[in-house]
């Protein structure tokens, strides 16, 4: 399991996943998080810090969004 | 086991063998030559559109747009001491892209004119001494963008040119040019276009997408090799871009000289904002359409419009209109083999080291330029165990190594220059991920995503053998920023029963497998100077696989019957089929099986041994008789003269 902060890019409020870049990657970022149910949607704003858990750390579709903050 | 020649195979049987062991130190990577760029001009010429070829004569021609001018310049006999400062105006011409493009004594300079649609050419058959006047190629609706251009040994000529987002092509066969036609792919906007024949008409883009993703991609104009004729290719990504993250591309350059090498300019418009050219290129056996790039370097320079690339068989050159450098591109090559005193090797599953040490008693390597220059860090270190032979020395091209450091030793009235490398894991472990990586499920499978991040290492992938998994499994997959080639390497190989390793440069795959025919015969032929056999608990014999829905179990049944069960378990969401679940179980379960068995035994070296090769023991002290066992660890050891001189080498035995 690995623990990663990054940065919220994007959010469909639909499917409960966002456009994350992960700090580290000033140009590519990772499509179709899966965002944590309890976090309500407006909080998931474009540029706020966030969160992840990568259950699998070479999965991206084993990842999920735990927390957003600032 | 590499394959040895017959009089070296009964040398290195014989109870007393005199050593021979070449050392050679290499500048290259992979095989490919790492270029020495040495800057022979900087003037003052403005940024622009430009372009760079070389014909057979080895002339240097180039040209660059300047204030609505066109300008060429011909460098007869291009080196040190020429002058890459002379431009002859040809003509008036539209701020757009220019291209070069020659073959024989062929050259092809391609503008667009003053009205920004018309596209002109003038050929020479002289090298580019002379021109003829300008003629008319095509005359496009709107404005056109950049250009590209290559040529076929029988006089066959492309032309791409860019109008928005659209790539279109003019074709000359048998001397006349062709309608023009948009090229199958898509694009929302072209920044940039390079191409070079070799087989195809291969392709640089860069541009951005229609979701606004700018990247740069290859892609393929077919002449029959890896697409069909006037077919093209799809796109495929070399480097890219999220929509948003200020970083574009553009200005690409491509040249097939010891293999494809390309430049293309990388521009970031955020906080301290760059607009920087990198340069990469394919690894030495790659097709173009395997799209296997090494990661792009930066260069020390800052420019809009690229640098141009061109070669001849001798030399690669770069060239932007205020610069020019020059790397030969002949392999540097140091025989160091006379001078190893000492020299110590050890090859694991996970890295490998080498220590050489060299004489230095009257001072030969205290000067590392000229035939030393090649003892810089990063160049390779290739070993070849051998023997003295009735044949004359004989040795077989082993492991190759990559040099982190040196030191002089001295004391005792001796002095000595010590070698320390380490082998392509290292180059792995160096490879650090400086964006995200991604690929969907179904996108790539194992082997092509191994060889993706090899090759962003500088290394090529080859299979021995492989399970149906490599080429089976198509895996969701990403590499974080800040993780190594070494980490994501060994993440792809926990999905498969396959293991990795080096013969010299080249990695490859092998699936080992429990009824594999030993490789070669130690006791009975090949005398055994001692060793250790042991029998080992594996560290797991049940294996839990949990993927999306499955749940399968493997078992090692005779452990657990002796000593109970001991679990591994594995979650993995890209296991969506049982099927897909008992290739891992199985997967698990061989890595286990070859843990179950250790000790180790020295020998005189077996000079083709190599990791992951099964060998026959014969050893009735220990009371084995053909008793098979799986290498996984070699240590070469070889002191010449002195008080204990030593040539032997260590196998870590695993089982089969």
């Amino acid at each position: 399991m690995d623990v990663r902060r990054g940065v919220v890019k994007s959010f469909n409020s639909v499917t409960y996943k966002a456009t994350v870049q992960v700090a580290g990657s000033l140009s590519v970022w990772l499509e179709e998080v899966p965002v944590a149910r309890n976090i309500a949607s407006g909080e998931m704003v474009a540029g706020r810090r966030c969160a992840l858990i990568f259950f699998s750390e070479s999965d991206p579709r084993d990842a999920l969004v735990v927390g957003v903050y600032t | 086991m590499r394959t040895l020649l017959s009089a070296l195979l009964a040398a290195q049987k014989q109870p007393s063998g005199v050593p021979y062991v070449k050392v050679e130190v290499v500048d290259s990577i992979g095989g490919v030559k790492r270029l020495d760029w040495q800057r022979l001009y900087s003037g003052s010429e403005p940024d622009s559109y430009h372009a760079a070829t070389m014909p057979a004569d080895g002339s240097l021609n180039r040209c660059r747009v300047d204030g609505g001018n066109l300008y060429r310049q011909r460098v007869a006999d291009p080196g040190p001491g020429s002058d890459f400062s002379a431009w002859t105006l040809m003509d008036a011409c539209a701020g757009a892209g220019v291209a070069l493009t020659s073959y024989g004594a062929s050259v092809l300079l391609f503008y667009v004119g003053t009205n920004g649609r018309t596209i002109y050419l003038r050929e020479s058959s002289d090298y580019g001494a002379s021109f003829g006047s300008p003629t008319t190629i095509t005359t496009p609706a709107s404005a056109v963008g950049w250009l590209a251009a290559a040529l076929k040994s029988n006089g066959t000529a492309l032309l791409l040119y860019s109008v928005g987002g659209a790539v279109y092509r003019v074709k000359r066969s048998g001397g006349s040019w062709g309608s023009p036609a948009a090229w199958t792919n898509s694009l929302s906007s072209v920044s940039g276009l390079a191409c070079q024949y070799w087989l195809d008409f291969n392709v640089l883009v860069t541009g951005a997408d229609s979701q606004g993703r700018n990247k740069v991609w290859s892609t393929i104009y077919g002449d029959g090799h890896s697409e069909g004729v006037d077919a093209w290719s799809p796109l495929r990504e070399v480097t890219g871009a999220s929509a948003g993250s200020s970083v574009e591309f553009r200005a690409p350059s491509l040249a097939c000289a010891d293999t494809f090498r390309a430049t293309f300019i990388e521009k970031y418009t955020g906080s301290e904002s760059y607009s920087r050219p990198y340069f990469s290129y394919c690894p030495i056996a790659a097709d173009y359409v395997d799209n296997l790039w090494r990661e792009p370097v930066p260069h020390d320079l800052s420019g809009q419009y690229g640098l141009a690339l061109a070669s001849s068989a001798a030399a690669a050159w770069l060239t932007a209109p205020w610069r020019v450098w020059q790397a030969p591109l002949a392999p540097s090559i140091l025989d160091v083999t006379d001078d190893v005193l000492e020299l110590s090797s050890e090859d694991q599953p996970g890295g490998g080291h080498l220590r050489v040490v060299l004489r230095n008693d009257d001072g030969r390597y205290l000067d590392l330029s000229g035939a030393n220059a090649v003892i810089q860090r990063g160049a390779e270190v290739q070993v070849s165990p051998g023997y003295v032979t009735g044949s004359g020395p004989l040795a077989s091209a082993g492991p190759a190594y990559w040099l982190e450091g040196w030191e002089y030793a001295s004391g005792g009235g001796s002095a000595t220059l010590v070698l320390h490398a380490r082998d392509a894991w290292q180059l792995l472990d160096g490879w650090i991920a400086r964006r995200q990586y991604a690929w969907a499920n179904g996108e790539r499978n194992l082997f092509q995503l191994l060889s993706f991040v090899l090759a962003r290492a500088g290394l090529e992938l080859s299979a021995l053998s492989s399970s149906p998994t490599m080429t089976d499994l198509y895996p969701s997959f990403t590499i974080h920023p800040g993780e190594s080639g070494a980490t994501a390497v060994r993440r792809l190989l926990a999905m498969a029963p396959d293991v990795l390793f080096f013969r010299g440069d080249l990695a490859y795959v092998k699936n080992p497998q429990a009824g594999d025919a030993a490789d070669y015969a130690f006791g009975a032929e090949h005398p055994i100077l001692r060793g250790r056999y042991a029998s080992l608990r594996p560290p797991a014999n049940r294996a839990q696989v949990f993927g999306d829905g499955p749940f399968v179990e493997g078992f090692d049944w005779p452990d657990i019957e002796d000593a109970y069960d001991r679990v591994r378990q594995t979650h993995d969401l890209n296991l969506d089929t049982v099927a897909l679940a008992q290739d891992r179980a199985a997967a698990e379960l061989r890595h286990l099986a070859m843990a179950s068995q250790g000790g180790f035994l020295v020998a005189p070296p077996n000079c083709g041994q190599e990791l992951y090769d099964v060998v026959a023991i014969t050893d009735p002290s220990a009371g084995l008789s053909s008793a098979n066992r799986r290498v996984v660890g070699l240590n070469l050891r070889y002191v010449r003269g002195g008080p204990a001189p030593a040539y032997e080498q260590r196998l870590t035995l695993g089982a089969v």
